[in-house]
């Protein structure tokens, strides 16, 4: 291929387009946040002076504003990590495994089915499951009505506000996980399984040594995903429970966006943006390492 | 034996899509009753007095008074503005990634835009907020929109794609006397219909779907997308207004089920292509 200038130039215009938008909505709030969070930027106000790192000193000193605000929100946040993550691994996976096991011409049918809440909107998901929650016209509490059972406070107390939240976020989102491992089981490869039934494997144990290591690198994937997605948590609290009941629920995120536009304390918010940031990134290269690292071991 | 165990997993199977689906059920259900009964507290999935005055309402935009059909419209707009604009810019990108190595910092592009994958939302959300609001461009339809060309997923996607087209075709175009731009529209363009379809949807109905930023990014009623909309009226005075929220949420979902249950194939496809990473 001819590499005169002007071919090296009229290559560069096809990427230019994308390029400046990358610049503009991804390079350019990278470094204006780290820029923010060293100023004491009010919203409101128009001068922003320089603070140096003193946004992130006051995050970890203890007994301050900021302190309280960011690690309650992360303690909240890591809790519903720990619970969600796992279930939506195993459920996902769970599902997964059912839809294969289905009679072939129902396995698509049924893979649409438990996708179909992914295609609905964080907003609109909340307010079906407002509905469905609802103390005393709810579907969940009127059919516990004709069981004769208590009506279940699922929105304003604990551990009911638990058990809501993550109801709420596999019914919404464990569709995408089992996509991916239904995908991976269909790559295992049909002769593995074969010799081990000649082997006079059961199920269990085909499970455990063909089906499992053969999807390791796919169980990784949903397992960052998956954390990254729930350390983001903020539709369903915001929409659902509020925070509450008290600040049970409040996440970091939603912290972090009131400390912004509500407090209007910018800089400080975007200082614990970042933190948060680094700690999802952090958690994600760990995870990675801890999986490859104990292959590479072997 | 082996029939029984069909039979068990059919029955779970079943239990468990009922579990899944009664949610929109209920939305639908609901969406046909007076606000009354959809109040009383009964599970009656068909209603006594059904009734489209939701709907109706609805469409004549004096639902709950707020301008119902606009949001539709508008995140319509910006979710086939947004997809149009990824679609072409990602193409143009991935192109030019992946078929013309002479472009200038190649490597270093693509590395960076691949890196950019791995970045949180959460990190440019504030100051992309603070970038819209010096530009004075908060409640715009620009504020919708831009922010989503960024996303690095689409040029990664079709740069798979091109990277495997064969070279034969595309040097026979170029001996015949095509320049970049021929080869580009006329032939790489036809050949990855399907995979821009594929973009084409999970774009669409990312857009159309996400709910954070056009909550903070419009502040006027006029401005709103259905996703924000509805968010802030489950928090305010109609909150327990079932009937009528149902009708609202069963109208903005419509448009991304059909799509969705129409490219699901293609959507499953983007999906797991982010998967095999």
């Amino acid at each position: 291929m001819k590499t005169t200038w002007k071919s090296r130039l009229s290559s560069s215009l096809f990427a230019l387009p994308y390029t400046l938008c990358f610049a503009a909505f991804m390079l350019f709030p990278i470094g204006y946040g780290i820029y923010i969070s060293l100023h004491d930027f009010e919203l409101l106000s128009q001068e922003h002076p320089f603070v140096g790192l003193s946004n992130y000193i006051a995050i970890f000193t203890s007994g301050t504003y900021e302190n309280a605000l960011f690690f309650n929100g992360l303690w909240v946040t890591i809790q519903f990590v720990l619970f969600s993550v796992p279930l939506l691994i195993l459920v996902g996976l769970g599902i997964a495994l059912l839809v294969n096991a289905l009679p072939r011409r129902i396995r698509g049918l049924f893979r649409t089915f438990y996708f179909m809440p992914y295609a609905i909107s964080a907003s609109v998901m909340a307010v079906i499951w407002l509905m469905m929650f609802d103390t005393n016209a709810g579907f969940l509490n009127s059919m516990l009505q004709q069981l004769g059972i208590a009506s279940i406070p699922w929105l304003t107390d604990t551990p009911w506000v638990w058990i809501s939240l993550i109801a709420t976020t596999l019914w919404w989102t464990i569709g995408f996980n089992m996509i991916i491992f239904i995908n991976a089981l269909n790559e295992v490869p049909e002769d593995y399984y074969e010799a081990a039934s000649i082997d006079g494997a059961n199920a269990w144990s085909k499970f455990r040594h063909i089906t499992l290591p053969s999807i390791r690198p796919v169980m990784l994937f949903v397992m960052i995903t998956s954390t990254i997605a729930s350390f983001n948590i903020y539709a369903q609290p915001f929409l659902l429970t509020r925070g509450g009941p008290g600040d049970t629920t409040r996440v970091l995120l939603m912290n972090v966006l009131d400390h912004a536009f509500i407090r209007k304390e910018v800089g400080s918010a975007s200082a614990m943006a970042i933190m948060m940031a680094l700690i999802i990134m952090v958690i994600s290269v760990v995870q990675y390492r801890l999986t490859y690292g104990r292959k590479e071991g072997n | 034996m082996n029939k029984l165990r069909q039979t068990m997993l059919v029955a779970l199977a079943v239990l468990l899509a009922a579990v899944f689906l009664l949610p929109l059920i209920w939305m639908l259900s609901t969406s046909l009753k007076n606000d009354f009964e959809a109040l009383a507290g009964q599970m009656n999935f068909i209603p006594k007095k059904p009734t489209l005055d939701n709907y109706i309402q609805g469409l004549n935009g004096d639902l709950m008074n707020v301008p119902i059909m606009r949001w539709i419209m508008n995140s319509l707009s910006v979710g086939m503005i947004g997809t149009a604009i990824v679609l072409l810019i990602d193409s143009m990108a991935a192109y030019a990634l992946a078929r013309l190595s002479d472009m200038p910092f190649r490597k270093t592009l693509f590395s960076m835009f691949i890196a950019s994958l791995m970045i949180p939302g959460v990190l440019t959300f504030l100051p992309m907020y603070m970038e819209f609001n010096g530009l004075g461009l908060i409640n715009t339809y620009a504020a919708l929109v831009l922010p989503y060309t960024a996303g690095a997923f689409g040029v990664f996607l079709l740069y798979q794609f091109f990277i495997s087209f064969p070279k034969e075709i595309e040097e026979a175009a170029r001996i015949d006397g095509a320049n970049k731009w021929q080869i580009y529209a006329r032939i790489l363009l036809p050949a990855s219909v399907s995979i821009m379809v594929t973009l084409g949807i999970f774009t669409f109905m990312g857009i159309y779907n996400d709910f954070v930023w056009p909550l903070y990014a419009t502040t006027s009623p006029e401005m709103r997308t259905i996703t924000a909309g509805i968010a802030l009226m489950s928090q305010g005075s109609y909150t327990q207004a079932y009937g009528k929220l149902m009708a609202m949420t069963t109208i903005a979902t419509l448009p991304v089920l059909i799509i969705f249950i129409a490219g699901q194939r293609s959507f499953v496809k983007a999906i797991t292509q982010s998967a095999v990473k």
